[in-house]
C-alpha cells in the first residue's frame, strides 16, 4: 500500500502525481468537462487558466473529489480516486473510507477561505490535527503553531477569522491544509476575492511554497503568477483543455486564436508584464 | 396598590416563569429529534417530521391545551394541571424550535463542510464539531424569541386550571373589583420577565462572540 | 370515543356562525390592524423625535405582553374608565390594536429593507417627498413584507381562538360549548384542531402562491 501522507524518499520531480484519463462532468443538461487528460507533475505547479465557465474549478473540485466526476479515472499517485477501472472497461465506485485515504495525500485552499467562524486560527489549524491524527492539544497547538509561523501569522494564532483581514485569512487556511502534510496542495481562485493589496501576501506563501517543491494546482487569474511560478499550464475554454504544456513556452508563443484572446483581455486589466 | 397583592402577582410570576422555562427546555429537546426527522432522506422520517411541525404550528395553542387537558384523562394518563401545562407548552413550541433548528442547519456554508472534508475530518465529527456549533450560534437569537413567544403563551394555561400570572390577576380583579390595577401589574410583569430573557439572550450572544464586538 | 354523526350534522349551523365570527374578528381586525400599523410606522418614520419615542413605548408594552392580557385589560378594565364593550367589540379592537404593533414593525423593517439608491434615485430625479413615498418606498415596501405579512395574518388567526375567553362567540367557543353540552369534548377539540390546522395550511399555501407570483418583481 502506498504511504499516501509521507514525503522523505518521494517521487522525482516530474514524474506523474496525479493523472486524469478521460474526465467528464455534467450538471444537469450542461456539460462542464468533456472528455479532460491531465497529467500534474510532481514538485512543480500547474496552473490551470481559462475564461469563466470553462470548467476549471469544477476540475479542481473533481481531484478534491468535492464532485464526483461523471466518466474517466482519476489516479494519486498510482491510487485510483473515487472510481477505478473495470477489467470490462466500465468504472467501479469505491467505498468512502477509500476516498478519504486516498485525499489525505491532498490539501485544498478555497477561493472564500472556509475558516470555521468559531475557532481562532490556532484552532483551525490544529483542528484536524486533534481529531483526524488524534494528537493531543499541546502537540497538536505546538505543530499549528509551527505551521501558522510558516505563512507569517504565528501572532495571530488566538484571533478569530472575523478579526482577520482577508489576506490573513487565506494565509490561515493555506495553514490549515499544510499542517496535514499534503503531498499535493489544490488551490481554486485562491486570491480571487481579496481586495488587491491584500493578494500579494498570499501570492507571496504560494511562492515559497512552490520554492520549496510542494507540487501544487492552481486555478487562478493572477496570470503575472502563473507566468512567473508556473512550471506547467493548461488552458481550459468551454469543458476542454485547449493548449498545455510548458509555461514558458506558452506564455511566450500564446498562438491559439483564444488563448490570446484570454491573455490580452487579462493584461489588459493590469495584470503583471510577462517575463 | 397593597403589597400582599403583589406579592401574589409575583409568585404566579414566578410559577410563569418555571413553567415557561421548563418548556423551553423540554421544547428544545423534543425539537432536536423532529428537526433531525424532517431534514432526513428517509421519506418517512421526513413526511413525519414536517407533519409534526404543521400540526403544531397550524392549531391554536389554547385548542392544543385543551384537547391534551381533556384527552389525557381519557387515556388513562393522570397528570397534574402544571405538569399538562408543561406538556402541552413543550409540544407546541417544539415545532416552531424545530423549523429554526432546520433553518440554522441548512445555512452553516457548505464551504465550510467542504474545508472539513479536505482535511480529513469524518461525517460524525463534522457534524459535531463544525455544523452544530455554527448552526446553535445561527438559530440563538431564534431561540430567544422563542422563549419570549412561550412566556406570553403561558397565559392561556390559565384556562387549564393552573394558577400562574394571568390566573392569579384573574383573581385578585374579581376578588378586588379593580381589573385595571391588577391586569397593569401583570402585564408589567410580563414585561419584565420578557426583558430578562432578552438580556440573558443578548448576554448569551455576546459570550459566542467569536471575535466580534 | 364515538363520533356521533347526528350530532354533527346538526352543529354545522352553530358551527357555521361561530366560523363567520372568527373570520370577521380575523380577516377585518386583520386588515384593520395592517392600516393601522402603517400609519404607525409612516409616523415614525417622518414624524420626528417625539412621536418616535412616544409610539416606541405602547408598541413595545403591546408587543410584550400577552394577548390576553390586553383582551382583560380592554373587557374588563374598560367599564372603569367609562369603556363598556361587548364582548365581540373588545375582540375586535384587542386584535387590530394587538395586530398593528406587529404590523407597524413588520412595516418599518420593510420601509429599513428598501435600498436606500432607489429613494435617493428618485430624489435626483425631481420626485417630492409624497410621489417618492408612494411611487417607489411603498410599493417596493409592500412586496418585500409579504412574507411576513401574510405569517402575522396566521397568527392572528391562530389568536382569534383566544377571543373565546371573552365570551366572543367564534368557533373555539362554539365548538367547545357544543363539546361541552355532550360531554364530547375530545372529539369537539380534535375537530376545532383539525379545521384550524386546514385553514392554516390553505392560507400558508395561498401566501406561497403570492410570493411566486409575485417573484418577478424582486430583485435577485
Amino acid at each position: 500500500m502506498t504511504d499516501l501522507t509521507g514525503r522523505a524518499a518521494g517521487p522525482e520531480v516530474g514524474s506523474v502525481a496525479l493523472r486524469i484519463e478521460g474526465l467528464s462532468k455534467t450538471f444537469g443538461e450542461h456539460t462542464v468537462l468533456k472528455n479532460v487528460d491531465l497529467a500534474v507533475r510532481h514538485g512543480v505547479v500547474t496552473c490551470l487558466l481559462g475564461p469563466s465557465g470553462s470548467g476549471k474549478s469544477t476540475l479542481l473540485r473533481c481531484m478534491a473529489f468535492l464532485e464526483e466526476h461523471d466518466a474517466g479515472i482519476i489516479t494519486v499517485y498510482g491510487e485510483p480516486l473515487g472510481f477505478a477501472p473495470k477489467p470490462d472497461g466500465g468504472r467501479q465506485r469505491l467505498p468512502n473510507a477509500q476516498v478519504a485515504r486516498v485525499r489525505r495525500a491532498i490539501g485544498m485552499v478555497f477561493q472564500q477561505f472556509n475558516l470555521w467562524p468559531h475557532m481562532t486560527a490556532l484552532g483551525n489549524v490544529s483542528e484536524a490535527l486533534k481529531r483526524v491524527r488524534g494528537l493531543s492539544r499541546r502537540e497538536a497547538e505546538a505543530r499549528a503553531m509551527s505551521v501558522l509561523r510558516r505563512v507569517d501569522l504565528a501572532d495571530r494564532a488566538y484571533h478569530y477569522p472575523s478579526q482577520l483581514s482577508g489576506g490573513q485569512q487565506q494565509r490561515v487556511a493555506i495553514a490549515r491544509a499544510l499542517a496535514m502534510e499534503p503531498r499535493i496542495m489544490l488551490f481554486d481562485e485562491p486570491t480571487s476575492s481579496l481586495d488587491p493589496e491584500l493578494t500579494g501576501e498570499v501570492l507571496s506563501v504560494m511562492r515559497h511554497l512552490a520554492q520549496e517543491g510542494m507540487t501544487m494546482v492552481v486555478v487562478t487569474h493572477e496570470i503575472g503568477f502563473a507566468a512567473q511560478v508556473a512550471s506547467d499550464v493548461a488552458f481550459l475554454d468551454k469543458g476542454e483543455i485547449l493548449l498545455r504544456g510548458l509555461a514558458k513556452e506558452i506564455f511566450a508563443k500564446p498562438w491559439h486564436p483564444r488563448l490570446a484572446d484570454f491573455l490580452e483581455t487579462y493584461l489588459d486589466r493590469g495584470a503583471a508584464v510577462l517575463v | 396598590m397593597s403589597w400582599k397583592y403583589f406579592e401574589l402577582l409575583a409568585l404566579g410570576a414566578g410559577v410563569t416563569a418555571i413553567i415557561s422555562a421548563l418548556a423551553i427546555v423540554f421544547g428544545l429537546a423534543i425539537a432536536v429529534p423532529i428537526a433531525a426527522a424532517s431534514l432526513a432522506r428517509n421519506r418517512l422520517l421526513h413526511r413525519l417530521g414536517r407533519s409534526y411541525i404543521s400540526f403544531f404550528r397550524g392549531v391554536p395553542l389554547l385548542v392544543q391545551l385543551m384537547l391534551l387537558y381533556y384527552l389525557l384523562p381519557g387515556i388513562s394518563i393522570n397528570l397534574p394541571n402544571t405538569a399538562t401545562a408543561v406538556v402541552g407548552l413543550a409540544l407546541c413550541t417544539a415545532a416552531y424550535q424545530a423549523e429554526n433548528l432546520r433553518g440554522g442547519f441548512l445555512n452553516v456554508a457548505p464551504g465550510l463542510v467542504e474545508a472539513a472534508r479536505m482535511v480529513g475530518l469524518g461525517d460524525r465529527q463534522i457534524l459535531l464539531h463544525i455544523r452544530l456549533p455554527i448552526a446553535f450560534r445561527l438559530v440563538l437569537p431564534a431561540i430567544v424569541n422563542e422563549a419570549i413567544l412561550i412566556l406570553k403563551s403561558s397565559s392561556l394555561v390559565s384556562v387549564v386550571g393552573v394558577s400562574e400570572l394571568t390566573r392569579m390577576a384573574q383573581n385578585l380583579s374579581t376578588s378586588t373589583f379593580k381589573p385595571l390595577d391588577m391586569y397593569t401589574m401583570a402585564g408589567l410583569l410580563y414585561l419584565l420577565l420578557n426583558w430578562s430573557i432578552a438580556a440573558g439572550g443578548l448576554g448569551l450572544e455576546r459570550a459566542l462572540h467569536w471575535g466580534r464586538r | 370515543m364515538s363520533l356521533d354523526l347526528d350530532l354533527m350534522i346538526h352543529s354545522i349551523p352553530a358551527a357555521l356562525r361561530g366560523a363567520g365570527i372568527t373570520v370577521v374578528m380575523w380577516i377585518g381586525g386583520g386588515l384593520v390592524a395592517f392600516a393601522i400599523g402603517f400609519l404607525v410606522a409612516l409616523a415614525r418614520r417622518y414624524g420626528g423625535r417625539w412621536v418616535r419615542w412616544g409610539l416606541a413605548g405602547p408598541i413595545e408594552i403591546l408587543r410584550g405582553t400577552p394577548f390576553l392580557i390586553q383582551l382583560f385589560l380592554l373587557y374588563y378594565g374598560g367599564p372603569f374608565i367609562g369603556l363598556r364593550l361587548e364582548p365581540y367589540e373588545a375582540g375586535f379592537l384587542g386584535t387590530s390594536i394587538y395586530g398593528a404593533a406587529y404590523f407597524s414593525e413588520i412595516i418599518r423593517a420593510g420601509f429599513e429593507a428598501v435600498p436606500r439608491g432607489h429613494v435617493e434615485a428618485a430624489t435626483v430625479l425631481g420626485l417630492t417627498r409624497t410621489q417618492t413615498v408612494a411611487r417607489i418606498l411603498v410599493p417596493e415596501m409592500t412586496l418585500l413584507i409579504l412574507p411576513s405579512s401574510i405569517n402575522m395574518m396566521i397568527v392572528l388567526l391562530k389568536e382569534t381562538a383566544v377571543l373565546s375567553i371573552i365570551t366572543v362567540p367564534e368557533l373555539t367557543l362554539v365548538v367547545t360549548a357544543i363539546g361541552s353540552a355532550h360531554f364530547a369534548f375530545v372529539e369537539a377539540l380534535l375537530l376545532l384542531a383539525l379545521v384550524y390546522w386546514g385553514i392554516v395550511e390553505a392560507a400558508s399555501a395561498l401566501g406561497r402562491g403570492l410570493e411566486a407570483g409575485l417573484a418577478r418583481y424582486r430583485m435577485v
